[in-house]
């Protein structure tokens, strides 16, 4: 089957973007579908839709919160952490500009998205960011435990059946670097994936995460993320976003964020 | 300046970006929005000094009448260019001198600041939540 990706980036690097190919080296069977143009995540950063409360919360309004399967030890850190955000001191790693937004968290940025489907890897890229996941199919394994050390967007490899793209993410930074969204979520060093990614019809790509944290949870928890087109055909391009370039909403070292006018002097009350 | 009330101003942003900002809403920023007062709009009339086209967000100044015979300058945070871009905004969308009329989250704290959520140009084109 000859699949033709027509939209591609970095073409410099070292995957071709359009590719013959009969079947992935590691799965049964490589029927992508087609993932060309620009996206967009369905529902608002909140992380789980399904369990937000109040249900239309937003991501960052006070008091806003889901249901991750916590135990009674990381459920009293969520709810200390979900003071901070009223506090407005949630420490949020990518309001600093620069740091990555992370696995899973990569599946709950606003803006556009890429979806760069090859047989031997697949790279998710956020406009939002922007971020990179890459995700190995050439039947390769994880990096070995005297390599992997924790990092914020983790290890992933896994293979293709058919339409279907699994994949399993290991070496995540934990507490202090593995946050979920900006309710406060946050997962340990122990926690790992197991993702499932496949067009559920022609307009609709459908994530399915399994993320099991034996620290944190009860149980795994079950999350789908969903991305729609973004309307406009082949004029749609991805487009230039670096937080530094303008940042007038810095963080100060007690965590508040902070608002500056055109000038770049802080102008928040008692500031 | 004038201050309205609404049942729900996140409701109302939310909306807003659902037409404006194609669902990313100003509320999904690079940076925590809990400096903003999501139970209330206040409206601004005033003069546009600058609109700045940048990342991560787009930023409208706007002199309006401090009630003293003075004008200040108000800090009105938007989407970043992608976004609103996509909607239809560009960099002219506001301009230098434009008399407007635009509706903010203010800031909780009362500095003159805000995030947007509608306005009306001197057309009379109206730009999100203006009802």
């Amino acid at each position: 089957m000859i699949v033709k990706l027509k939209h591609c980036m970095l073409l410099t690097l070292a995957v071709a973007c359009s590719v013959t190919q009969a079947q992935s080296p590691a799965g049964a069977g490589f029927s992508p579908g087609d993932y060309t143009g620009v996206w967009r995540m369905v529902g608002g950063t909140i992380f789980d839709r399904s369990t937000a409360e109040p249900a239309n919360a937003a991501a960052g309004q006070p008091g806003a919160r889901e249901r991750p399967p916590y135990n009674a030890e990381w459920e009293k850190k969520y709810l200390a952490r979900i003071e901070l955000v009223k506090q407005d001191k949630l420490p949020d790693p990518i309001s600093n500009c620069g740091t990555p937004i992370g696995f899973p968290r990569i599946f709950n940025a606003p803006d556009g998205y890429e979806f760069v489907v090859t047989p031997k890897q697949t790279w998710l890229l956020t406009e939002n960011g922007p971020n990179a996941l890459r995700i190995y199919t050439d039947g390769r394994k994880h990096l070995p435990d005297d390599f992997i050390w924790p990092t914020y967007t983790g290890d992933s490899v896994g293979s293709w059946q058919g339409d279907t793209l699994t994949f399993t993410t290991i070496g995540l930074r934990g507490e202090d670097g593995t946050i979920v969204d900006r309710t406060g979520i946050i997962l340990s060093d122990a926690a790992h994936a197991t993702t499932q990614i496949r067009k559920a019809d022609a307009g609709t790509i459908e994530v399915k995460l399994s993320i099991e944290d034996p620290k944190a949870f009860t149980r795994p928890w079950l999350v789908t993320k969903r991305f729609t087109r973004i309307p406009g055909g082949d004029e749609i391009r991805i487009m230039d976003y670096a937080c530094a370039e303008n940042n007038r909403n810095p963080v100060a070292a007690d965590g508040k964020t902070l608002t500056l006018d055109s000038k770049g002097q802080v102008i928040d009350a008692g500031r | 300046m004038k201050t309205t009330n609404l049942k729900s101003l996140a409701a109302g942003i939310l909306a807003c970006s659902a037409l404006l900002l194609l669902g990313a809403s100003p509320v999904q920023a690079h940076h925590s929005g809990a400096m903003f007062d999501r139970s209330k709009a206040v409206d601004l009339d005033g003069v546009v000094k600058a609109f700045q086209w940048t990342n991560p967000h787009s930023w409208l100044q706007v002199e309006v009448a401090d009630g003293k015979g003075g004008t200040k300058e108000w800090s009105i945070e938007c989407g970043s260019p992608n976004t609103l871009a996509r909607s239809g905004w560009r960099k002219g969308t506001f301009k230098s001198g434009d008399k407007i009329k635009v509706r903010i989250g203010p800031m909780i704290d009362g500095t003159a600041a805000g995030i947007f959520v509608g306005a009306q140009l001197p057309s009379g084109e109206t730009l999100g939540e203006m009802k």
